[in-house]
């Protein structure tokens, strides 16, 4: 079974900064792996470990900033993924759903003989849960959400779907794409063992020429901004003193 | 504000259905519902175009050529879908189907020049607004935007002829889902617990302080997705549930944008934590510095006097 797992390098939210007019300052954020990415690689790698097929390829695309960036590949391929494929270009800076969709399905197509891509449950930054399903659109495969568990059957998976008040247990087949659930595996943490010998794996960086794909776009970003923060009082009272823990009570009783 | 000429509805929940019919009528000329499962409980636009029953044969997903074939001659000019699991994988289909994108998670929406939407994004920390002018534009749409409306006006119906997808997809199982059903959305008091206990036998004192209070408890994502000592639908944040409390009380949570946005609109805003310089300092209106284990105990017993 040929795994892919969808990864993207995301600015570290800790370190977006929001400027006098209300626009954030992206520049101090380091690039890190998506949080909800490493679950899909996780379920990729678990997949491959109970079936004993080759170890999953990640495909990331983006700009090269993120792509060419060692630490950062490093991060992306010491969770037992066994190659990365980038497609790495500065037009692919903020591009909707649909585009980093096809072209995430143009390089899986020129990668070849892909059975299976797991996405996580949606972009660290973005967040806007499609990718996944877009995809699985795009390429014509068997295309689900909300995938909580994957096991293999034979030629085929058996998957549960976790909605918001029942659980469906469906047969796939393949070639398809799962975008997996936040829950469905707690994803390793890579060791210096693994960071070191992620050095070692086969990386392939295309740039938006090596691939047929028109990722056209009808969807504009008018702005971005913080929004207003609201006035709160700030009363912080220090230590938990029965006197301070009264008076915390007396302001709660107020409200109540 | 201008209208658009067509606008659907696909949704399948009766509540979202209601609000987004409502939404519809706001936005449109001319109204349709798509609708698979009971029948009965359709309307609340103009036509209904009726997709056939629900069952372990035909699950909702087996319906997507047909709605794809149904959108690509109907032609509306914004179809908006619930923002369910199920809801959001069919954004994706007929967005794909149409050659457009999704404006996802819309938490407002307006006709300006094309369709103007307003949504969270990194984790909360910025509001984007984005205007798609695609022919057929596709928005999920967040629930309680639109207000809930009777749908009990006769809608012409439309029985939509089926066509059969790809055979890759076979349901084994559906069964209701396990764990308890509570409805953070509409909890007026909520009590919530994050990193700062260190195990589940502690949560107890949280509860014992929601129950003198008449609140509802809750939790940040690694307690309820890292730990899983809480229900999923206990879990506050982007990626779980944004609730709108009058009252919050954050105790052990150091108060990250990520969850801190699900409680954003709450009236007060109350923080235990014993890191004096746990950021949620800063966004709350009371404050106490010190252990939960002595604070708790504590308050509880003040506030039930």
């Amino acid at each position: 079974m040929k795994i892919v797992a969808c990864v993207k390098a995301v600015p570290e939210e800790q370190d977006i900064s929001i400027k006098p007019d209300h626009t954030l300052d992206l520049s101090k954020a380091e690039l890190k792996v998506g949080q909800y990415d490493l679950n899909a690689v996780e379920a990729a790698v678990q997949l491959q470990e109970a079936t004993g097929s080759e170890e999953p390829l990640l495909v990331s695309i983006g700009t090269p900033k993120g792509l060419k960036n060692t630490k950062l590949q490093k991060a992306m391929l010491s969770r037992g993924a066994g190659a990365l494929f980038g497609v790495a270009d500065d037009s692919l800076d903020s591009i909707d759903a649909l585009a980093t969709a096809s072209i995430l399905a143009a390089a899986i197509t020129k990668i070849g003989g892909v059975d299976l891509v797991v996405c996580g449950e949606g972009s660290g930054d973005i967040y806007s849960q499609q990718v996944g399903p877009l995809l699985g659109q795009l390429l014509g495969f068997a295309n689900l959400n909300a995938v909580s568990r994957i096991t293999p059957r034979g030629e085929k998976l058996e998957v549960e779907r976790t909605l918001e008040n029942e659980v469906e247990v469906l047969e796939v087949t393949l070639p398809a794409v799962l975008s997996v659930t936040t829950d469905i595996n707690k994803a390793r943490i890579p060791g210096l063992k693994e960071i070191l010998a992620a050095g070692k794996k086969p990386i392939t960086v295309w740039g938006a020429g090596d691939l047929a794909m028109t990722a056209a776009s009808n969807i504009e970003v008018i702005s971005t901004l913080a929004p207003p923060k609201a006035e709160r009082k700030q009363i912080v009272l220090e230590g938990d003193s029965d006197e301070n823990i009264s008076q915390l009570a007396d302001n709660l009783r107020k409200v109540l | 504000m201008s209208k658009l000429a067509k606008v659907f509805v696909f949704a399948e929940h009766v509540d979202a259905m209601r609000e987004l019919a409502q939404g519809a009528a706001q936005l449109g000329e001319t109204t349709a519902l798509i609708w698979a499962g009971d029948k009965s409980q359709a309307g609340g636009t103009d036509t209904v175009y009726y997709l056939g029953e629900l069952s372990n044969e035909r699950i909702l997903e087996h319906y997507a050529p047909t709605i794809i074939n149904l959108i690509k001659t109907e032609q509306p000019s914004l179809v908006l879908v619930e923002s369910s699991r199920k809801g959001r994988l069919m954004a994706g289909i007929i967005a794909a189907a149409m050659g457009t994108s999704v404006l996802a998670d819309a938490a407002q929406i307006t006709v300006d020049n094309g369709v103007v939407t307003q949504r969270m994004v990194y984790g909360g920390a910025a509001l984007s607004t984005e205007r798609s002018t695609a022919p057929t534009t596709v928005a999920t749409v967040s629930a309680g935007i639109f207000e809930a409306t009777d749908t009990g006006k006769a809608a012409n119906l439309v029985e939509v002829p089926f066509i059969a997808p790809a055979p890759t997809v076979k349901c084994l199982e559906r069964k209701i889902k396990a764990g308890e059903s509570v409805n953070l959305r509409a909890a007026k008091r909520i009590v919530a617990v994050g990193r700062g206990f260190t195990s589940p036998e502690e949560l107890q004192l949280a509860e014992q302080l929601a129950a003198a209070i008449g609140a509802e408890v809750g939790c940040t994502r690694p307690i309820a997705e890292e730990e899983k000592w809480m229900d999923k639908a206990r879990y506050i944040g982007v990626s779980g549930v944004m609730a709108k409390p009058e009252l919050y009380i954050g105790i052990g949570i150091s108060g990250q944008v990520q969850h801190m946005v699900g409680v954003s609109s709450a009236r007060t805003i109350i923080a235990i934590n014993s890191d004096k310089n746990a950021m949620i300092f800063n966004q709350c209106d009371y404050g106490i510095v010190g252990d939960l284990k002595t604070v708790l105990p504590a308050l509880t017993a003040k506030l039930s006097k």
